[in-house]
């Protein structure tokens, strides 16, 4: 491969590709000022320009000369080898000078820099593929590069900041902090003082017992399986007690996750037989039915379960004349996450039913299994990795989503709210950091579990080969019992939506229900102008974030250099870590000194851009895989260079794939609200935390007027992709937006 | 598809520059009232000075925590409203500053007294309850007359009140309870109205419209938030504590690091003029008694005189680190505790 990569240049010619990232960066770097004042990113100080600071300052002076270097190590006759190993000294050097000096400066960077360190990775890659240390080429090295270094700014290093903020309070290294938020009776409280009884030793207890009880039932099959098997137990019966009987943020948070976890997994399986399975016309509703809810935010759906089922809501208390705030509180908001979040499971699980091969299922009932057998041993086992991918999915978005906590909790604590709190409310950072790394080590602890729950088995059933089966009906009774569920969950959907919209015109809910447009246009002129600006801002988001995640897609997929899994698996990370998470990390690296970002419009973009970049990436990854290699070798053997290749004979193919990356990219940053919240700013206003601020501060008809415009401002933009692209295969695109 | 990029790019780069052109002059305002008179503001300023109105709408105790979080590069240039408690605490870490306006001496001297240069007095407004008499009657339960009422085992889950995390109002609240009873009676008290309380909520007028929504029967809240409320056609009624009740100086403060300083004054100045001032009750739907005396006072204004109002010692509890120790102790004691 790599022979066939390097472009064979005559010896000693000069090297364009150096000349002209050698030329650039010492222009970028002499002409384009490193500083600006404040918040203010488009400023131009002209007292800035490393024109202007080499005078002062021996290492901008460095800098300038690493740039001119190239431009000279490009000209002179030297053959590729020892020119790219000259080049990778020289912009190692430049790119280390460069940022020592921004670090040391502490102030605010501006173009300049951005250029001068991009441009240093560009004739770094150059040198790397000249040299052959990395077996690609010039263009491929520069790309890796660079996506390491937003990898690495963008991702990394946030999360760096909130591991670091955890244990290091005002400069000095203390586990104090950790200490106070975890020992507080808000983070986690077993033993309610309130009750007499002691609730700790009963979860004890009932730990201990379940284990001797698991230990005495297995002691027959082998000692050791019944010690392993007895601890497993009791370890979970005592957990399982503990949510039963505790309070606080983290048991409501497990618990919330584990249930809505559990019941939108076992929606969405159910719906994806449906879709695959079902005799019924009802089936073909199931698509529609199941993008709304990813297509708008999850609170959206937590506000009209005030409005149906609150203490006047439409339902409990307008027909059934009842007074009760039984919705208000975990229940609800366990209620109003399902239904966001079963339509991811059923995405998920939708393409693993549509695996399952009906002939493994009739040659075991050739055999004389029962349907029941069938399922135990045929179904499950080839289910399981998509259900235990479904659960992890959608227990990390509930982890990560406070909108529905803070509108419907009742004051509960949960872990996302009192991270709100503790940002918002007290501006306490190392709290909020505490926070933030137990959310992390609790996604990370269920993806362990998933991973122990897994093993190592293998679950190929798409060999290639033409199954024989047709696909099968779901037996009758079974078929209209999940339908009938399915029925039911879209009539609640439609309605929870519905009474969103109605809330928009209505004057009061739940007193007045006359019509009126005072809230529409009480939207001018700040609610219009928020949803401009966040339109805006998502529209410039989506195409770096495509661009980006397809690349990284390509590199992934196509390339061989050191760290490639370790690219992949931190550009992954973004997506993987609760929202809350990430929006703790940019505001703790991106408030002051060299990186501050904070109030600025770059923040948000950037914040969507690493956030929806997987999205890209899947998609990417997937539609590269479906393209033959040859292609791109026979573009090669016509001495075509990697870029070219990429644009005229990937791009092209992947065409489908990139738009509608690019529009789930766009509704993505539309509708995210757990990361964005703590960047806001006044001139940069997002429509999601609009909504939730007009909901909090008591103005209900504004917020349902904002949120269903928001809501049908997607709708459109959805249909529009439909019509644009029909060929689109949309399932792929929205998986790829949601796994 | 190459000249399709190009238009693209051509739409981005113009819509970038339309992004920066930055208005000539601008305030840029953390705004603690309600959103309508913050809205009112947003019209009126400009018809009055020519500079443009930015704004975001956040609690007094979320104010505290952006300016705090910004300290170092501060993105406001003022902050208009909210209760007084924070006001004092930025202006004790100097993240304000008290500037003498030439209205200052317009500004009625019992207000100008009790915050003691600190801040600069906006309005000021009782602290009481919203009450759903008709969810009352529909349970057989009498109106509270007093703190001690709301802790009656017989309102569980009817009662609100806002976080004082982020509420200047429910910090209000607890340093008026504490007042009256003492911190350990007070935190007692508290622990016992907490087993009543459906949800703390976010920003100080939210239990009156949760009262008039029906969701919860009292509601916690400054009474001027609450006349809104039954202005609006709200079936609750008003009411605040026989044994005392609290107050609020609301504030308005210079944020010091700023770099707008000539027109945060402006706006300033303008903020305490008697046109100003009346936005509040005209259209901003807040009904406090304006600071300064020569702003007529909305008829609808509840007046100190018809409540039992406390001597609120606006010195002590402003004060970083009774505010801080106070809404810790809440924090870990009252809203953790399983009800």
């Amino acid at each position: 491969m790599a022979s066939v990569l390097t472009v064979p240049a005559v010896r000693g010619a000069p090297n364009v590709t150096l000349l002209w990232w050698g030329g650039g960066t010492f222009a970028g770097s002499l002409l384009l000022p490193w500083h600006r004042p404040g918040r203010d990113i488009f400023a131009f100080v002209p007292g800035t320009t490393g024109l202007a600071l080499a005078p002062s300052s021996p290492v901008m002076v460095a800098v300038l000369v690493a740039g001119l270097a190239t431009v000279l190590l490009a000209l002179l006759p030297r053959p590729d080898a020892s020119r790219g190993r000259l080049a990778i000294v020289v912009a190692g050097i430049g790119s280390i000078l460069a940022t020592g000096y921004l670090v040391a400066a502490g102030r605010p960077l501006s173009a300049g820099p951005v250029v001068a360190i991009l441009g240093f990775m560009s004739i770094l890659g150059t040198g790397l593929a000249l040299s052959g240390v990395l077996r690609v080429d010039a263009f491929l090295g520069g790309c890796i590069l660079w996506v390491s270094v937003f990898v690495l700014a963008f991702i990394l290093y946030p999360l760096w900041t909130v591991l670091q903020a955890s244990v290091f309070v005002k400069g000095r290294l203390t586990l104090a902090v950790v200490v106070d938020t975890l020992t507080s009776p808000g983070f986690l409280l077993i033993n309610n003082p309130g009750t007499p009884r002691n609730e700790t030793a009963i979860v004890l207890w009932f730990g201990g017992f379940v284990a001797v009880l698991a230990f005495a039932m297995l002691l027959r099959r082998g000692i050791r399986r019944a010690v392993v098997v007895g601890l497993e137990a009791g370890v979970v019966g005592g957990i399982l007690a503990a949510l039963y009987l505790g309070y606080g943020a983290l048991r409501n948070s497990v618990l919330l996750a584990v249930v809505v976890g559990t019941c939108a997994t076992a929606i969405g399986f159910a719906f994806a037989l449906l879709a695959e399975r079902s005799q019924l016309r009802t089936r073909r509703l199931l698509g529609p039915f199941s993008i709304l809810p990813i297509i708008t935010p999850p609170f959206v759906l937590g506000l009209a379960m005030i409005y149906m089922f609150g203490r006047r809501g439409f339902v409990t208390y307008g027909l059934f004349g009842l007074s009760t705030g039984i919705f208000f509180g975990p229940i609800g908001v366990a209620v109003a996450q399902i239904l966001a979040f079963a339509p991811i499971a059923y995405l998920v699980l939708e393409g693993i039913v549509q695996a399952l091969d009906a002939a493994l299922e009739e040659a075991a009932e050739t055999l004389g299994a029962s349907p029941w057998y069938v399922l135990r041993t045929v179904i499950w086992p080839l289910a399981r990795p998509g259900l235990a991918n479904a659960f992890l999915l959608v227990a990390i978005e509930s982890l990560a989503d406070f909108g529905n906590p803070i509108i419907l909790g009742g004051g509960k604590g949960f872990l996302a709210t009192e991270v709100f709190y503790a940002i918002i409310g007290r501006f306490n950072p190392n709290e909020a950091a505490v926070y933030g790394v137990v959310l992390l080590v609790m996604t990370l602890s269920i993806f362990l579990i998933q991973r122990y729950w897994l093993g190592r088995r293998s679950y190929v059933t798409v060999t290639g080969k033409p199954s024989g089966a047709r696909s099968r009906a779901l037996p009758k009774p079974l078929d209209y019992v999940v339908t009938g569920v399915f029925v039911f969950w879209a009539l609640l959907t439609l309605s929870l939506y519905g009474s969103v919209f109605m809330g928009s015109v209505v004057k009061l809910w739940g007193f007045d229900y006359s019509f009126t447009l005072a809230h529409l246009r009480s939207l001018s002129p700040q609610g219009w102008n928020v949803f401009w600006t966040t339109t805006k801002l998502s529209a410039y988001a989506a195409v770096p974030s495509t661009l980006l995640g397809f690349l990284i897609g390509y590199l992934v997929t196509r390339t061989q250099f050191p760290g490639r899994s370790a690219l992949e698996f931190s550009s992954m990370l973004s997506f993987a870590v609760p929202g809350t998470v990430m929006g703790i990390g940019y505001i703790l690296a991106f408030n002051q000194g060299t990186l501050l970002l904070t109030g600025t419009s770059v923040i948000l973009i950037l914040a969507f851009v690493f956030r929806n970049m997987p999205v890209g990436i899947r998609s990417g990854v997937a539609a590269i895989h479906q393209i033959d290699r040859s292609l791109e070798e026979a573009s090669t053997m016509l001495r075509a260079n990697s870029a070219l290749t990429l644009r005229r004979i990937v791009m092209p193919l992947v065409r489908p794939a990139l738009l509608s990356g690019l529009v789930f990219s766009f509704v993505r940053a539309m509708t995210a609200v757990s990361q964005v919240i703590f960047l806001i700013s006044p001139q940069h206003n997002l429509a999601t935390t609009q909504i939730l601020s007009y909901v909090e501060y008591g103005s209900h008809g504004r917020g349902a007027a904002l949120a269903s415009l928001l809501t049908v401002f997607m709708i459109l933009v959805i249909m529009a992709l439909y019509a644009v692209n029909r060929r689109l295969d949309m399932r792929a695109a929205r998986e790829a937006s949601i796994s | 598809m190459r000249r399709m990029l190009l238009l693209v790019l051509a739409v981005i780069v113009a819509s970038l520059g339309v992004v920066t052109a930055a208005p000539a002059g601008k305030v840029t305002v953390l705004c603690s009232p309600n959103l309508a008179w913050c809205d009112a503001v947003k019209a009126e300023f400009p018809k009055a000075t020519g500079l443009a109105f930015e704004y975001v709408r956040l609690s007094s105790g979320e104010a505290l925590a952006r300016l705090r979080a910004e300290r170092q590069n501060p993105s406001f240039d003022v902050w208009f409203g909210g209760t007084g408690d924070p006001h004092i605490v930025a202006s004790e870490e100097g993240l304000t500053e008290f500037v003498q306006l030439k209205a200052w001496n317009d500004l009625r001297p019992e207000l100008r007294e009790a915050v003691g240069r600190k801040y600069i007095p906006l309005y000021a407004g009782i602290l009481g309850w919203a009450v759903n008499e008709k969810l009352l009657k529909e349970k057989g339960l009498p109106v509270p007359q007093t703190w001690t009422d709301l802790a009656d085992p017989r309102y569980k889950g009817l009662v609100a009140y806002p976080n004082p995390n982020t509420s200047g109002t429910g910090y209000t609240m607890i340093a008026t309870i504490v007042q009256i009873y003492g911190e350990a009676q007070a935190f007692d008290l508290l622990k016992r109205i907490h087993r009543n309380v459906a949800q703390y909520t976010r920003s100080g007028a939210a239990p009156g419209e949760l009262t008039g929504r029906g969701e919860v029967a009292i509601g916690v809240t400054f009474i001027h938030d609450a006349v809104d409320q039954v202005l609006k056609g709200f079936p609750i009624t008003y009411n605040a504590a026989r044994n005392g009740t609290g107050y609020e100086i609301g504030g308005l403060s210079l944020v010091k690091a700023t770099p707008n300083r000539q027109n945060a004054l402006a706006f300033m100045e303008w903020a305490l003029t008697p046109a100003a001032q009346s936005l509040a009750g005209s259209q901003g739907q807040s009904y406090q008694i304006p600071s300064n005396s020569k702003t007529p006072v909305p008829s609808v204004a509840p007046r100190f005189q018809d409540f039992k109002v406390i001597k609120y010692d606006f010195a002590k509890y402003g004060s970083v680190d009774i505010r801080d120790g106070l809404v810790r102790r809440w924090t870990r004691e009252v809203e953790t505790l399983p009800k």
